[in-house]
């Protein structure tokens, strides 16, 4: 047990080691980009009338000072790393003064409860009828599904979403085409309210749902056919063992291996928010405020949004690397 | 092509366990309108009697490993049975256990027919411990309660000299000899009438092999079962087996007791064979033979080793040599041993 206390703790510290690295590059990225966030702000306002050259200047010094800006870039950077470990990342820029933890609080919800939903389910099918078209190669139902993820495969996302959103939102308009639920609903658990996110919720992820189950799909089925030509399954047919169980705990139990992996993988980039997603479908979760926030030069936002996702990445890769010896006994800790 | 097909003596110990006759299986591919047929069985019959070890010996590409897949039933396309019959004791009214229904396959796979493979070592399930390839493969035909069938594996396994903690161990824990000894002790579990052996030892080393055909020939021995034994080693073949085929190129060219077939070969492929095998105290250069294996999608015509053979005369490019009993239980497939009445 020493011994996975010890890998533990050094796959640990390369997480940390990660999350530094990572949030580093956001942090050098957003301050490098030409947009200067307090520029923008003092262009929004003095854009309304005239104001005294004295009063802009006064403005600029404290903006630099409120989004961390003032001083040296040693001293920039060392309040930046204040911020972060105190989990304060400011005030937004462009919705000025809410903070950026309040706005991340708003979005998450929305693109969790929708990335986590979909990407389970086009797992959980995907690799289930992946694993039956391959093990049941003669079916004609799973090779039609074959042929299907195929030809799904190399739509581009954003024409698949078009392509839904003109089917069911015109040409037999019966789903909302945007937002998360209709707009002046009250946000509280009533049956109207749920109703609402789920009709909205079904063309994001049907859309998110049919491009995932067909990836697992072919994955899954070419994981399948792999393990399929393995001694102990040629064995365990000669042996005349039940083939669901042969299907079960043979073949499934190991072409799944790499799945998990993957779904944890997908898991953890669900905090990036599906951007495509979720800017087709004008759904209110953490993709859409990134790109508002990246046009808006709001580094306090991007940076948050960025250092979350950062997080649920690197937390979702050493989740499954400690798991990884539960599911699979042949990765030896050591 | 008819073969004679051995009668049984009589006595107990003569009862057919396995009869094959004239069997052809081929493989069958269709490339851009383009048939291709490969006749890598093509006209075998013998006989395995009950508490024998059967040899059946011939080089790579010799038709072995098709003849054995054909026996045990797995039969996927390209591969086809085209002709002949394989009765088994414990299988009656079939003509193969490609015909049979999958819910007979299940009853009778592993309770009265088992297999052990070339890559015995990697026959256990990787991510499951070794008792739960035990349950999957044997529970269903022992039956009783699973604490008693525990038992049941954990003597079985004494007998291949494992102890029981292997049961929850899992394959990859274990040495490649014990991985070997344990799907043997799998392999045997049911003590099944028939086992079919490919290659069993072939992937080992010298020691472990000696263990491994020890431990077979001992089960066998105490289980009073037949077993099929497949190897191109022809010093196995002298250790283990009682009667001894030589396959070559689709079909059988000899059979006869082993020390028989070692001490007296009559056909000219296997007087080669025999004679190209080592001897303690000789270091003379052993001669090969010439030429290589025909290509069986194009074999030659009448015997197909006449264009190896050095006693090939004008019928054997005509005419297919038929298997003849040269002396009692001896029997050859050869003009110049049986004389030229082949036709």
């Amino acid at each position: 047990m020493s011994g996975y206390a010890g890998y533990v703790g050094r796959r640990l510290a390369q997480f940390l080691l990660v999350v530094f690295i990572g949030i580093n590059i956001a942090y050098v990225v957003t301050h490098a980009s030409p947009i200067d966030p307090v520029e923008q702000s003092i262009s929004a306002v003095t854009s309304f009338g005239n104001t005294a050259p004295d009063a802009i200047e006064q403005m600029r010094k404290s903006l630099r000072e409120l989004y961390g800006l003032g001083g040296t870039p040693v001293q920039q950077y060392l309040t930046f790393w204040k911020r972060i470990l105190s989990a304060d990342f400011g005030p937004s820029l462009s919705a000025f003064p809410t903070p950026v933890g309040t706005l991340i609080g708003r979005a998450l919800p929305w693109t969790a409860g929708l990335l986590t939903v979909s990407t389970l389910i086009a797992w959980v099918l995907g690799n289930l009828l992946g694993g039956l078209a391959g093990y049941y190669r003669q079916s004609r139902g799973l090779k039609l599904m074959g042929v299907i993820a195929m030809g799904l495969h190399p739509i581009p996302y954003y024409i698949l979403a078009m392509l839904l959103l003109i089917l069911f939102g015109f040409i037999w308009p019966v789903l909302p085409i945007s937002g998360g639920a209709t707009m002046n609903l009250p946000q509280t658990l009533t049956p109207e309210f749920v109703f609402s996110v789920l009709q909205h919720a079904v063309l994001p992820a049907l859309s998110l749902i049919l491009i995932g189950v067909g990836s697992w799909f072919l994955g899954m089925r070419s994981l399948v056919s792999n393990v399929l030509a393995e001694d102990y399954v040629v064995y365990a047919e000669l042996a005349g063992v039940n083939s669901w169980r042969i299907l079960t705990s043979y073949v499934m139990r190991n072409a799944l291996v790499p799945q998990v992996t993957g779904l944890a993988m997908s898991l953890g980039g669900i905090f990036n928010g599906a951007v495509i997603t979720e800017k087709v479908f004008g759904y209110p979760g953490l993709g859409s405020l990134l790109v508002d926030a990246v046009y808006a030069g709001d580094y306090g936002l991007v940076l948050g949004v960025t250092t979350i996702s950062i997080l649920s990445v690197s937390v979702g890769v050493l989740a499954i690397d400690l798991l990884y010896p539960l599911l699979d006994p042949r990765v030896k800790v050591s | 092509m008819h073969a004679s097909v051995e009668q049984p003596h009589g006595d107990q110990e003569a009862q057919p366990l396995l009869v094959v006759r004239d069997l052809q299986a081929y493989y069958r591919t269709s490339h851009a309108g383009v048939r291709r047929g490969i006749r890598a069985v093509d006209g075998v019959s013998f006989t395995v009697r009950r508490g024998e070890i059967y040899g059946l010996a011939g080089e790579s590409s010799s038709g072995k490993t098709t003849l054995i897949k054909s026996i045990a039933g797995a039969i996927k396309p390209p591969l086809e049975i085209v002709g002949g019959s394989m009765e088994f004791a414990f299988l009656s009214g079939y003509g193969g256990l490609h015909r049979a229904a999958r819910a007979e396959l299940e009853r009778i796979r592993w309770r009265h027919l088992s297999y052990i493979m070339q890559g015995s070592m990697n026959v256990l399930n990787p991510v499951r411990r070794v008792r739960s390839s035990f349950v999957d493969f044997a529970y269903p035909h022992i039956g009783g309660s699973l604490k008693q069938f525990e038992q049941l594996v954990v003597a079985h396994l004494a007998r291949v000299k494992l102890d029981p903690s292997v049961l929850t161990a899992f394959p990859h824990e274990l040495s490649g000899g014990m991985r070997q000894r344990a799907a043997l002790a799998l392999a045997t579990i049911c003590r099944p009438g028939f086992i079919i052996a490919d290659e069993p030892t072939t992937a080992l080393d010298v020691v472990v092999q000696k263990e491994v055909l020890g431990m077979i020939r001992g089960i066998q021995r105490e289980t009073g079962s037949s077993v099929l034994f497949v190897t191109h080693d022809m010093g196995v073949h002298a250790h283990i087996t009682d009667r001894l085929a030589i396959m070559y190129a689709g079909r059988l060219v000899e059979e006869a007791a082993t020390a028989e077939i070692f001490r007296n070969p009559l056909h000219p492929y296997t007087k080669n064979l025999i004679s190209s095998l080592p001897r303690i105290g000789e270091d003379a250069p052993r001669a090969g033979l010439a030429g290589a294996p025909p290509n069986l999608a194009d074999p030659p015509s009448g015997c197909r080793f006449h264009p190896r053979c050095p006693l090939a005369s004008e019928i054997c490019c005509r005419e297919v040599p038929v298997m003849r009993e040269a002396s009692s239980g001896h029997r050859v497939a050869c003009f110049a041993v049986n004389g030229g009445d082949g036709a």
